[in-house]
């Protein structure tokens, strides 16, 4: 009669301090449905409501890449490692994206919330990490638009421009490292935002630098050979380059940064997640 | 073997801080100044900070099947209590050991979504519990009877009246088949023909070895469904016991409160005379809290006369479920010398109240030497829950019903040549 013993039967303990990371892997695993629950929710709110559906689907990401190909790309003429500087600025925009809105999805998902949290128990890490799924979908209707681009270079100028090899798997591993990042600065922004309600505004400014930081308008070929280092500095530069090396094949493979990115990425994850789980309950009672 | 131990459970809130003030640029010279930013300057006085503890030193075991009611005032601890219980908020101190699935009614609408239909709903809210969808498959056609929702299936939920939203709540949480059930109050939104149902789902399910905590302020609801009650005060566990026991003396502690509230005003005199206090004696005249029903028992109504010759009649009236009953009131008024206390005890007998709750309004009127009259009135002097003494000789369970239980022989005449149709 009862198929899932381990959560029926299971012992629990509440205790002022909250069980050791092994323990709370495990019970993420255990409440792996309420994962799925959140992140089909946060899904669904993406577009929820809208009757421009389709526009905000395609028509969003679009249309700020066609403004920046005609200012920089014609007006300016930034150099694109010699492609079309829409292709160069899709695929950079792509990988970039994937960071920038999901930071801001995962800022915002404890607060948005907030009903659930205060009244139902499920482990609160699934929050924030539940909260790139909208993030994943987007990556996927950014690999639609270069897919349909590709497409159309390949009619109108006769060059197929997706370099098919290893390298595309490459540049997932680089998305994946980005998701890493992205959780691990959102355990801490997510916090923040439950207490701090400006916390949300000053990401957004802030990571508007931080984009200026990373190849996206200009190509990395452009930087002086020894800044590139300090480039590297920041992981997203890294996670980029290695996209755009991966699926148009220009450049070359950034390998060390990625490396370094990696870790980081995990470092800030494992502290992401100790730091969030000693402060969920003083900011979720506050909130 | 219990499956439920709170050990020592205490829950802290910091009152009187502002953590999410706006930042102020003066704090930024206290930082230039170096100096802490919580610490007040010696002048100024403490912001006020203080520890509010809503529960403190909690402790009980609970057996599965136990039917565990918590009673006390507001802000006595019982949400607070039910919070750590269904782990939304972390205890301060102590600690809690439960085993197998929790599953918690903490507020209406909690772990369900009003954009989606009732369908969607029910598995969403078991997905929020860590239930696999194919256990829900197995129980759906339960909940949806339970909750009497099968038109409304494809309704979306915003679109629920709040009894809908109630039901479909409440049969989802005991359909998931938790080990233990919580429940805040929340049955209080329903209408009685549901609340009944669900104490006497509640009732059958303790009997399969559920174990069921909850709040409320109905003592009717209280002592009839529970087989344990702890009354909460202050955060603290004042008495743990049988439910006629500690609601009995939860209501006796209730009415003292009541009565200094009541003298404090002294709405209930005038120059002539007052209304001082209302009382529940046994038939060996001690003051009792709960008046038993299957005893007689006395209500002492005691009163002061200020001026001479004054003529008063006592009435109470006994209300239940807000109908007035019926008035016992005194035939003939009767006259008192002046300035001295009075009793006036009237007997009510066995076998006249029913086991629900009871309110007393007690007024009396006042005459004076010129023939005027005025009444002193106190609403609600008292409310309670009567109970049956004698525990054990049950008769079957339809024998009474209603808001009054008089017992009245029955005869019974054979008939000889009676037709038969």
């Amino acid at each position: 009669m009862v198929r899932d013993e381990p959560l029926r039967e299971a012992k629990w303990v509440v205790e002022p301090r909250r069980a050791g990371g092994s323990a709370r892997l495990e019970e993420l695993w255990r409440y792996r449905r309420t994962f799925w629950f959140l992140a089909n929710r946060s899904r669904k709110r993406m577009y929820q409501r809208m009757t421009l559906g389709v526009f905000w689907v395609f028509g969003r990401p679009l249309l700020p890449i066609v403004f920046a190909t005609i200012i920089f790309g014609s007006l300016l003429k930034i150099p694109s490692d010699g492609l079309p500087y829409f292709l160069f600025f899709l695929t950079g925009m792509s990988s970039w994206m994937m960071f920038e809105r999901g930071l801001m999805w995962v800022t915002r998902s404890l607060q948005m919330n907030r009903g659930l949290v205060k009244q139902v128990y499920f482990p609160r890490l699934l929050i924030p990490i539940a909260a790139v799924a909208p993030v994943v979908v987007e990556f996927g209707v950014y690999m639609g638009l270069l897919a349909g681009a590709f497409v159309y270079y390949r009619v109108t100028d006769g060059i197929w421009y997706l370099h098919v090899s290893w390298g595309l798997l490459v540049a997932l591993f680089a998305q994946v490292v980005a998701l890493v990042l992205v959780i691990g600065i959102g355990f801490f922004t997510a916090l923040a935002q439950a207490r701090h309600r400006d916390v949300r505004y000053g990401l957004r400014y802030f990571l508007r630098f931080w984009s200026y930081g990373t190849p996206l308008l200009y190509p990395m070929s452009q930087v002086p050979e020894q800044y590139q280092w300090l480039m590297y500095m920041n992981p997203m530069a890294a996670v980029v380059q290695t996209f755009k090396w991966g699926v148009l094949g220009v450049d070359k493979f950034p390998a060390l940064p990625l490396l370094g990115a990696a870790m980081l990425s995990v470092g800030i994850f494992a502290f992401g997640f100790w730091s969030f789980s000693r402060g969920e309950t003083a900011a979720i009672d506050k909130m | 073997m219990d499956n439920l131990f709170v050990d020592d459970l205490g829950k802290r809130f910091r009152i009187g801080t502002a953590p999410d003030k706006p930042f102020r640029p003066s704090q930024w010279l206290n930082v230039l100044r170096r100096r802490k930013p919580d610490e007040p300057k010696a002048e100024e006085p403490a912001d006020g900070v203080r520890d509010l503890w809503a529960l403190r030193n909690v402790s009980f075991r609970v057996q599965p099947g136990t039917v565990l009611g918590v009673i006390g005032a507001n802000g006595a601890g019982k949400s607070t209590l039910m919070k750590v219980l269904a782990r939304v908020t972390l205890p301060s101190e102590g600690r809690v050991v439960g085993v197998g699935r929790l599953v918690s009614l903490l507020e209406l609408g909690a772990g369900f979504d009003p954009d989606l239909s009732a369908r969607e709903n029910i598995f969403l809210n078991a997905a929020i519990n860590g239930v696999p969808r194919a256990d829900v498959e197995r129980r759906f056609d339960a909940i949806v009877e339970f909750a009497e929702v099968e038109q409304f299936l494809s309704t979306s939920l915003k679109h629920f009246s709040t009894g809908m939203y109630l039901r479909l709540a409440f049969s989802v949480a005991v359909n998931l088949e938790p080990r233990i059930l919580i429940a805040d109050e929340i049955l209080a939104v329903g209408d009685a023909g549901f609340q009944e149902r669900c104490l006497q789902r509640v009732q059958a399910d303790a009997q399969q070895g559920l174990t069921v905590l909850f709040v409320s302020h109905d003592m009717e609801a209280i002592v009839k469904v529970c087989n344990r009650v702890i009354w909460l005060d202050k955060g603290k566990v004042v008495k743990d016991g049988l439910p006629e026991d500690v609601v009995a003396d939860y209501q006796r502690t209730m009415w003292a409160h009541a009565d200094a509230a009541r003298s404090e005003r002294g709405s209930l005199s005038n120059e002539i005379a007052e209304l001082m206090s209302v009382r529940l004696l046994s038939n060996t005249l001690q003051e009792i809290g709960v008046p038993p029903t299957d005893e007689s028992f006395f209500i002492r109504v005691r009163f002061r006369t200020f001026q001479r010759r004054v003529r008063t009649r006592c009435a109470v009236d006994f209300y239940a479920k807000r109908v007035l009953l019926f008035r016992v009131s005194e035939v003939q008024k009767k006259e008192h010398m002046g300035d001295e206390t009075y009793e006036a005890a009237v007997r009510v007998p066995a076998s006249l109240l029913a086991e629900t709750n009871y309110s007393l309004t007690v007024s009396i009127t006042v005459e004076n030497v010129k023939g005027r009259e005025y009444t002193l009135i106190s609403y609600n002097a008292l409310s309670f829950l009567a109970y049956r003494s004698k525990a054990g000789d049950d008769g079957p369970k339809d024998e009474q019903a209603g808001l009054l239980a008089p017992k009245f022989d029955w005869k019974y005449y054979r008939l000889r040549n009676a037709p038969h149709a």
